[in-house]
């Protein structure tokens, strides 16, 4: 068979496929109501950050009182460092709406856009998210240490589920850095496409 | 008043151009979803996402480029970003050279007398990175090149080189006979 006409053999596939065509405007207005409440339960869950360090400055300073004055001002930092990420992880989240311009650019150029996007909105969510996260667990450690040595009450009954946490959080740096650097690889690959487009770098 | 006038106006003549679009491009726009997502349920939710990111753009539509390739771009950009929250790891996803190396699965098996079918040309499609699904998907839509260049914003050169590659890729896997489909 020649191969002109082979190749239109998955056209043909592809353009008779049976494809389920009904949607209506009254779907359509429901979608973006439901979009809308998906955004906030996102923005909710950006909640998690400050909701762990203030449970963490709230628990150790009531319940571990001799030691508020040395560690209050980390705890205490590592609030504030959480909701100052609210509002950088919000202002990423809210972008996640489609840019008007987005028919007057060109695939590539979108796409290159929205991977730089989840890059910068994993950077936010370590740094803002995590970082804080971290500080105040590290924070409740070192308080229920030092009170360890007084009472030997909760630490070393606490140290296996806190051991699990640490390598929870572990786990989930490692796994976020991953797939950080698969979406910086695919960057530089889209722009060395956008190179090759402009004819800076000619393929070999 | 009259700015509320030309609001409505601009409410209707948006709804007007989604009908419009929506009768002439709902078809295509599914396949393009199916292209991108394999499961049924978050396929309709793709759908409908395209569908009311389009009706939000159209709003906007000036004319600047042709109707259909403004209703591709925002579906491919609608569909592109799916892809890259739902899967943020790209590692299971391949480019056309990256498939071309892949050796072909269905020549040298029972499979390579099997009928062709819309589950393997979806799967390969399904494989690969967003940029080259446009480019096949508007192949496959009986783009030209030039619309496809419109499209994705790759180069007449860039585009014709990959449909080539399409071509090889395609016959491969559908027939088994790739290397003389050079």
């Amino acid at each position: 068979m020649p191969n002109e006409q082979r190749a239109d053999i998955p056209k043909t596939i592809w353009l008779n496929q049976p494809t389920e065509v009904n949607v209506t405007p009254q779907l359509i207005r429901r979608r973006s109501v439901e979009l809308r409440g998906r955004t906030r339960r996102r923005l909710l869950g950006t909640l998690a950050g400050p909701a762990a360090a203030a449970f963490f400055y709230v628990f150790g300073t009531t319940q571990l009182a001799p030691l508020q004055e040395a560690l209050q001002l980390l705890f205490a930092f590592a609030l504030l460092w959480s909701l100052a990420g609210l509002y950088f992880l919000h202002k990423g989240m809210w972008s996640a709406e489609m840019p008007g311009d987005v028919a007057l650019t060109a695939g590539l150029g979108l796409c290159l856009r929205e991977m730089e996007r989840q890059r910068d909105l994993l950077r936010r969510a370590l740094l803002w998210s995590l970082g804080p996260t971290v500080l105040g667990l590290g924070a409740f450690i070192a308080a229920l240490a030092m009170a360890g040595t007084r009472d030997r009450g909760m630490f070393p009954n606490g140290l296996p589920f806190l051991i699990l946490v640490f390598l929870w959080l572990a786990g989930y740096l490692v796994l976020r850095l991953r797939q950080q650097r698969e979406l910086q690889r695919e960057i530089d690959e889209l722009h060395e496409i956008e190179k090759e487009n402009r004819g800076l770098t000619p393929r070999p | 008043m009259g700015g509320t006038e030309s609001i409505s106006a601009a409410h209707a003549s948006q709804d007007d151009l989604y009908r419009e679009v929506s009768e002439e491009f709902g078809a295509s726009l599914a396949r393009l979803a199916g292209a991108y997502e394999a499961d049924r349920e978050k396929r309709r939710d793709l759908i409908q996402d395209i569908h009311l990111q389009l009706w939000r753009s159209l709003q906007g539509y000036d004319a600047r480029c042709s109707l259909r390739t403004w209703v591709y771009r925002v579906a491919h950009h609608v569909a592109a970003s799916h892809i890259i929250r739902e899967r943020r790891i790209f590692s299971g996803l391949v480019s056309l050279e990256e498939l071309e190396m892949l050796p072909d699965k269905a020549s040298g098996s029972p499979a390579a007398e099997r009928r062709l079918d819309l589950h393997r040309l979806s799967t390969l499609i399904q494989r690969l990175k967003p940029l080259d699904r446009q480019v096949i998907v508007s192949y496959l839509e009986e783009m030209d090149a030039v619309s496809i260049g419109e499209i994705t914003g790759l180069s007449p050169a860039s585009v014709a080189m990959r449909i080539h590659r399409i071509k090889r890729i395609l016959a491969q896997w559908f027939q088994g006979g790739g290397n003389d489909a050079k």
